[in-house]
C-alpha cells in the first residue's frame, strides 16, 4: 500500500485499536448510512453514502439524526 | 381446465388484499405526519459524488479520519452507468489524497464512464485527488481551492531498496500518465510542479491555487457549482444529440 497524500503517517494512523469498531454502515429507508454508536445504546448518523442529491433531504439521514436499533437494519 | 373453476380465481382476490395495504399506509402516514401526501421532490437527473477526506484503500484509516471508502464509490459509479435516469455525475473534491491504487481505481472508473461528468475542486485536491479531478470531462476548480503536486513517498520498513525504489518509480509514472493523458498540461511541466524544491515546508512539489492550475492547463476553468452543472447540462445536451443522430443514421 502506498499512500500518497501531503499528511505525514502520524496524522492519519493511531495506535488505539479499538477505535476501529467505532462506526459501522447500516441501512435506514433504503439508504447506506455510516452510524456510530452512542452511551445509551442508539446510533448517530455520521454520513450518509448516496450519489442522489434527494437522498440528502431525507431528515431521517442527516448527519446528527439519533437512530434507535429498530429504525435500521445492518 | 377443471382446477379453475373449483378454486376461486386467485386475480380476483389479490386487488381486494392490496387495497386494504394500500388503505393501511394511508392511515399510517395520516397518523405520522396528519396529512396524506408527503411532497416528494423529483428523482434527480444528475447525481453527485462527494470525494471527500482521505481516499481509503487496502487498509481501513481509523475513524478520526474522514474517508472515501472505494468499495463505496466503484458500486455507486456502476449504478450511475447502469440508470437510465441518471444522465450526468458532479464529481466534487476535498481531498488530502490517500491510497494510490484505490484513487487510481476511482480515476479509471469516473474516466471511462460513458456518462458526461464534471469534477470541481472544492478547498483541496492533494496529491491523488489530481488524477480523480481530471479523469472527468470537464473540470472546474474554485478560485480559492488549492492541488498539492509532489513526489509519491514512503514511510516505514523498506526491504530490498532497488526493488521498492523501481516500484514506487513506476507508481509515480502511472499516475503521471493518468494525469497527462486526462488533462491539457504536459508531463514536463507536471513534472517540474512536482519535484519543485523550496514551496512546500517538509517536501518537494508546489502547491498549485485554484488559479494557477487552470493556466497551467491542470484544470479546464475556474468556476463553482452553477458553472459546473451549466456545463453539465450542456455535456448532456450534446450527448443526446450525438445519440440521436446515430439513429437517425
Amino acid at each position: 500500500m502506498i499512500h500518497y497524500t501531503p499528511l505525514s503517517e502520524h496524522d492519519i494512523f493511531e495506535d488505539d485499536p479499538t477505535q476501529y469498531d467505532q462506526h459501522k454502515i447500516v441501512h435506514v429507508r433504503g439508504k447506506s448510512v455510516k452510524v456510530q454508536q452512542l452511551e445509551d445504546g442508539s446510533y448517530q448518523v455520521v454520513h450518509l453514502l448516496s450519489t442522489n442529491p434527494q437522498h440528502y433531504l431525507d431528515q431521517h439521514c442527516m448527519p446528527g439524526t439519533i437512530l434507535k436499533q429498530q429504525d435500521f437494519r445492518d | 381446465m377443471t382446477n379453475q373453476e373449483e378454486s376461486p380465481n386467485p386475480e380476483e382476490q389479490e386487488p381486494e388484499q392490496e387495497k386494504e395495504q394500500q388503505s393501511k399506509a394511508l392511515l399510517q402516514k395520516i397518523q405520522q405526519l396528519g396529512q396524506s401526501q408527503v411532497a416528494q421532490a423529483p428523482d434527480s437527473n444528475i447525481h453527485i459524488l462527494p470525494i471527500i477526506g482521505q481516499i481509503e484503500g487496502h487498509v481501513q484509516l481509523p475513524p478520526k479520519n474522514k474517508t472515501t471508502k472505494y468499495e463505496h464509490l466503484i458500486p455507486q459509479l456502476i449504478a450511475i452507468e447502469q440508470n437510465p435516469k441518471i444522465e450526468g455525475v458532479i464529481v466534487l473534491l476535498n481531498t488530502v489524497g490517500g491510497d494510490v491504487e484505490a484513487g487510481l481505481a476511482i480515476s479509471e472508473m469516473i474516466a471511462t464512464l460513458s456518462k458526461p461528468s464534471v469534477s470541481i475542486v472544492l478547498g483541496g485536491g492533494h496529491s491523488i485527488g489530481v488524477p480523480i479531478s481530471v479523469a472527468t470531462d470537464y473540470s472546474y476548480i474554485v478560485e480559492t481551492a488549492t492541488m498539492t503536486i509532489h513526489p509519491v513517498r514512503m514511510s516505514g520498513l523498506v526491504i530490498g531498496v532497488p526493488q521498492t525504489f523501481e516500484y514506487m518509480e513506476k507508481m509515480q509514472e502511472r499516475v503521471i500518465n493518468f494525469v497527462t493523458n486526462h488533462s491539457n498540461i504536459s508531463e514536463d511541466k507536471f513534472k517540474e510542479l512536482m519535484f519543485d524544491k523550496g514551496n512546500l515546508t517538509r517536501d518537494i512539489g508546489t502547491n498549485v491555487v485554484g488559479e494557477d492550475a487552470v493556466k497551467y492547463g491542470l484544470i479546464n476553468e475556474i468556476g463553482g457549482i452553477s458553472q459546473a452543472m451549466m456545463k453539465l447540462n450542456e455535456l448532456i445536451q450534446q450527448q443526446k444529440g450525438y445519440s440521436d443522430e446515430k439513429v437517425m443514421q
